[in-house]
């Protein structure tokens, strides 16, 4: 113990210095165009920032909390105002994606980042915090601020945190002897799949660039354009990654993703541009960018000339990664803005031609079946296209309002299962869930009751034999470039499936008072009869009559007795 | 007459059989009126496979059944196949019958030593009745009531666990002058399963009382004694099958708050959906003392010298008030009706119950509604024609004084 101490007072002092020390981080940005063989461009802007910060996790967040965040007061290209939150809550790593639409597996192949519909956050807390949903409370609030988003509506009744499908991606602090010191109750994984996503969201995203929206590739980002496509999706990914190959260094990364896909078809000429897309051209680079790239995969194009590009590109690259061969150009925006605003275009020979789709080999869909407002069946479908069994896990996470059969409880925590599935070769598995729609108070009802509740999708993580449609970057990667030619033996994949829409018996909103009224009426009926029972007698009483009762009694008896003589 | 008993038996076992082993079963099992969030057997099912894999079962909101029953459906469930299972429920549900009859068959004999004694007192020469024939009609009419009854056919076919349930209701009716044990074994079972069932311990108690034996208040202590001792260790062996005190907020905590508001033939459902939720707190307390505490003592003062009365409006109370009641409650309660042949001359409101009770609403909450109310007028008409009974066998039925009409009234 004495000789751990010692070091690490040291470390800390050392740190101290170098919080205050010159900045040694870097900022990339990139753009990937990528036509689709389904006549889609997929757009993704990632703008990479990598802090080198020469002390472990640990230490970082032990320097910001003893020297009241001097780290972040020394922020240079980091975004202050999340590395603040972020250290705040002893945070290790934090994927949040803001999304509108649905990716298509089986057409688009494999995205970069996989987001469900909605608002979708996970995080890893630090090992040492001991309140973990406090600090998962003040999170979401915090990010809720920062990015104009509903995350404020993420609680325990709507987080979970799965064993399996979640894994940490950054570097893992193992100093406590522990060999597996990844422990999920340090996870916390939410999905609003109601939250739309919008302009408000968008601007304090670019507000974290260094450049702001001013320069740069930034510049495309303008809402009205992004927000008409099929699908977009913003992303930040933090986490902690190496420095150097034996990690005795690390660094802080944070990637900030846009993903956006871009519908061809409908247009009366193929031809596509970036001032088509972003509607405008690019301006020139962000001056504190290191690496300011466009890439356009031109791998479609390599056997038979289609289209052609625009101004040509300053280099191609040939990537070869898991059996996929792509061919990429590359376009330097550095030297080709020297000479003012350009724009990239993609001109096309031919009329139409349909691209030659190889579906991907593994994509799940999600659906409700059951007539009724009593009970249905949740049904997940599961198709694997490779010619050998894949394994994956299965993460079935159901709200708190759709019971049951399952541990979780009624508006306390959401029921989950995670299944690990061996799936045959050349196989759909259809995996069914019995549900009761339960019945809620009616003030826990949104707005507009009538038109559902919505439920988050099922998640099925799974690595990939061959990169076939494949994107994403590998774990040790920080940049598109790192994706070029690394061939790694499996590909992780994250498939996200359909959020559902629910329709919840609802009760008549109009009547709490009939309903109150009435009920208690029942009750008063008991009462009433039950008091008097136990604590009244029986007596016989003579029968009073005023003089109207008299005259009619007189009258019956006179009709009875004169009835009876005629008998 | 053993015949006739025994052919009683033969076909409601074979109704049963027919209706479970019919299409109907499925649909019956899953309506709401027999099948609630404490007795659905699915949840059963799905519990004993939670706990079979090693997780605890009250974890979740799914299982509310105690961990004695925990333990035994366990066992039904890995060592009986389904057709032995089918005929576990219809025995049981003849059990109880039989049960019932016995309980029939010593208070119509009690009712007519008591009227023997009063004939005597009032020196009226009454056409003689054939004791042996009203004890035997009495105890045929109250188990083919059970046995016949459409509510109890359905909540049988429907495999709940109140099947069992009511066969503990009738082990405490049947012991209740027999057994202190049985009887104290039986309600203490009831009461960790239920909770409310422990208002039965009252009558048991004057039962006590009116025995002739010369040591009363022993007696008395001695089965208060019993019964605690007896609910004490069941809660230590439920602590011991389970290794902690979770079930406690699952079963009874369950019941006493409320959570669950699917529909059912209760006033809970509908009226803790729609109560503002400022006054949650104030409602739940006012119905569960209502259903619980309320009408423990007036009832047992007022009815001392009956305690099977007694006994039951208690289980018609608890059946129409409690948190998640089901058709098998009502049915119990109901099929004891005949053992009250000789009030129903004094009921007024005979034809307004029939009239509620086949009610329907274009409302769920207002056939429940209907139900309820149906349900107290024939509890309130039962308990005012005790009172009335009991007025005319010590004045007579006449209502005159001295040549004027008289009315009967409560002061």
């Amino acid at each position: 113990m004495i000789h751990f101490k010692i070091p690490l007072l040291s470390f800390i002092f050392i740190t101290f210095i170098k919080c205050v020390s010159p900045q040694n981080d870097f900022f990339d940005e990139e753009l990937m165009l990528k036509p689709l063989p389904s006549n889609h461009v997929y757009a993704y802007f990632q703008f990479t920032t990598v802090w080198e910060t020469t002390k472990d996790a640990t230490t970082f967040m032990k320097c910001v909390i003893k020297y009241k965040y001097s780290i972040i007061q020394h922020s240079h290209l980091f975004p202050r105002g999340l590395g603040e939150i972020i250290s705040r809550h002893n945070v290790d790593e934090l994927h949040l994606t803001l999304t509108k639409g649905l990716w298509h597996y089986q057409k688009w192949g494999y995205p970069y980042h996989d987001a469900g519909p909605g608002a979708e956050i996970t995080t890893w807390f630090h090992k040492d915090v001991k309140n973990v949903d406090d600090e998962w409370k003040g999170l979401t609030n915090a990010l809720a601020g920062l990015f104009c988003a509903s995350l404020n509506f993420v609680n325990p009744a709507n987080s979970i945190s799965p064993e399996y499908t979640f894994r940490p991606t950054g570097v893992v602090d193992r100093s406590a002897g522990v060999v597996d010191s990844v422990n999920s109750s340090h996870l916390r994984y939410s999905s609003l799949p109601r939250e739309i996503v919008c302009t408000e969201n968008l601007t304090p995203f670019k507000k974290l660039l260094p450049c702001d929206s001013k320069k740069g590739l930034a510049t495309l980002l303008n809402s009205a354009y992004i927000h008409n496509t099929n699908y977009h999706s913003i992303g930040i990914h933090f986490r902690v990654i190496c420095s150097n190959t034996i990690c005795t260094k690390t660094s802080l990364e944070l990637r900030q993703s846009v993903s956006l896909i871009y519908d061809t078809v409908t247009d009366v000429s193929q031809d596509w541009s970036i001032r088509k897309f972003f509607g405008m051209g690019i301006r020139g680079a962000c001056p504190l960018a290191t690496l300011s790239n466009i890439y356009i995969d031109i791998s479609s194009n390599n056997t038979n000339q289609i289209y052609e590009l625009v101004p040509s590109p300053s280099a191609k690259i040939v990537s070869l990664r898991g059996g996929q061969l792509n061919e990429i150009a590359v376009y330097d925006i550095r030297s080709h803005s020297s000479k003012g605003i350009f724009n990239i275009q993609v001109l096309y020979n031919t009329t139409h031609t349909a691209g030659l789709n190889y579906p991907s080999i593994l994509y799940a869909n999600r659906y409700i079946i059951g007539y009724g407002q009593e009970r249905g069946s949740l049904v997940t479908k599961i198709y694997n296209n490779y010619w050998q069994t894949l394994d994956i896990i299965l993460l079935e996470s159901i709200p708190w309002y759709l019971p049951r059969y399952l541990p979780g409880k009624e508006r306390k925590s959401p029921y989950y299962l995670e299944l690990i599935l061996r799936l045959p070769p050349q196989s759909v598995t259809k995996f069914s869930i019995e549900m009761d729609y339960s019945f809620l108070k009616w003030q826990e009802y949104p707005p507009d009751a009538n038109h559902g509740f919505y439920m988050g999708p099922a998640i099925i993580t799974a690595l990939l034999p061959i990169a076939r449609n494949y994107t994403p970057l590998p774990l040790d990667g920080s940049t598109i470039t790192s994706s070029f030619n690394a061939s790694r033996e499996g590909y992780l994949v994250q498939l996200r499936t359909e959020s559902l829409l629910i329709s919840l018996p609802t009760p008549d909103f109009s009547m709490p008072y009939n309903v109150i009224c009435l009920a208690c009426t029942a009750v008063a009926l008991a009462f009433g009869p039950l008091h008097n029972i136990s604590t009244k007698r029986l007596v016989l009483k003579r029968v009073e009559m005023d003089w109207k009762e008299k005259l009619l009694s007189f009258l019956m008896k006179k009709i009875v007795k004169s009835k009876k003589k005629q008998e | 007459m053993k015949k006739q008993w025994l052919s009683n038996f033969v076909l409601a076992g074979i109704i049963r059989f027919l209706l479970m082993n019919s299409e109907y079963q499925k649909v019956i099992s899953d309506r709401v009126e027999v099948s609630t969030a404490l007795n659905s057997w699915k949840r059963v099912t799905e519990g004993v496979y939670l706990y079979n894999c090693g997780i605890d079962p009250y974890t979740g909101d799914l299982f509310h059944e105690t961990p004695i029953g925990l333990y035994v459906f366990n066992f039904i469930q890995q060592h009986l196949s389904q057709w032995i299972l089918f005929c576990l429920f219809v025995f049981t549900d003849l059990l109880t019958a039989v049960f019932l009859g016995l309980t029939a068959k010593q208070y119509a004999t009690e009712l007519v030593s008591k009227q023997k004694v009063e004939e005597k007192l009032c020196n009226e020469n009454k056409e003689t009745h054939n004791d042996a024939s009203i004890v035997y009609t009495s105890m045929m009419y109250v188990s083919a009531g059970y046995l016949f009854n459409p509510y109890i056919i359905l909540n049988c076919v429907g495999h709940t666990t109140t099947v069992f349930t009511n066969l503990l209701y009738s082990i405490a009716l049947v012991s209740m002058t027999r057994s202190i044990f049985w009887n104290c074994l039986s309600i203490s079972l009831l009461t960790l399963q239920g909770l409310y069932p422990v208002s039965l311990i009252m009558p048991a108690i004057i039962y006590i009382t009116h025995s002739n034996s010369i040591n009363r208040k022993r007696n008395i202590i001695n089965y208060v004694i019993v019964f605690a001792s007896i609910i004490t260790t069941l809660f230590g062996i439920s602590y011991y099958i389970m290794g902690s005190w979770s079930f406690l907020w699952s079963t009874l905590g369950f019941i006493l708050t409320v959570p669950d508001l699917r529909p059912n033939v209760g006033l809970y459902w509908y009226f803790f959906t729609e109560v503002f939720e400022h006054f949650r707190w104030l409602f739940i307390a006012s119905f569960q003392i209502n259903v619980s505490l309320l009408y423990i003592v007036p009832l047992a003062l007022r009815l001392r010298h009956d305690p099977m009365l007694l006994a039951f409006s208690y289980l018609a109370v608890t059946a129409i008030f409690k948190s998640y009641p089901c058709i098998g409650d009502v049915g119990f309660y109901m099929s004891l009706l005949p053992l009250w042949k000789h009030l129903f001359q004094y009921t007024q409101q005979g034809f307004i119950v029939g009239c509620f009770i086949s009610a329907n609403a274009n409302f769920y909450f207002g056939v429940t509604l209907a139900f309820a109310i149906a349900q107290i007028f024939l509890l309130t008409d039962i308990l005012f024609a005790s009172v009335k009974h009991e007025f005319a066998v010590r004045h007579g039925i006449n209502k005159d004084i001295s040549g004027n009409t008289a009315k009967l009234l409560l002061e």
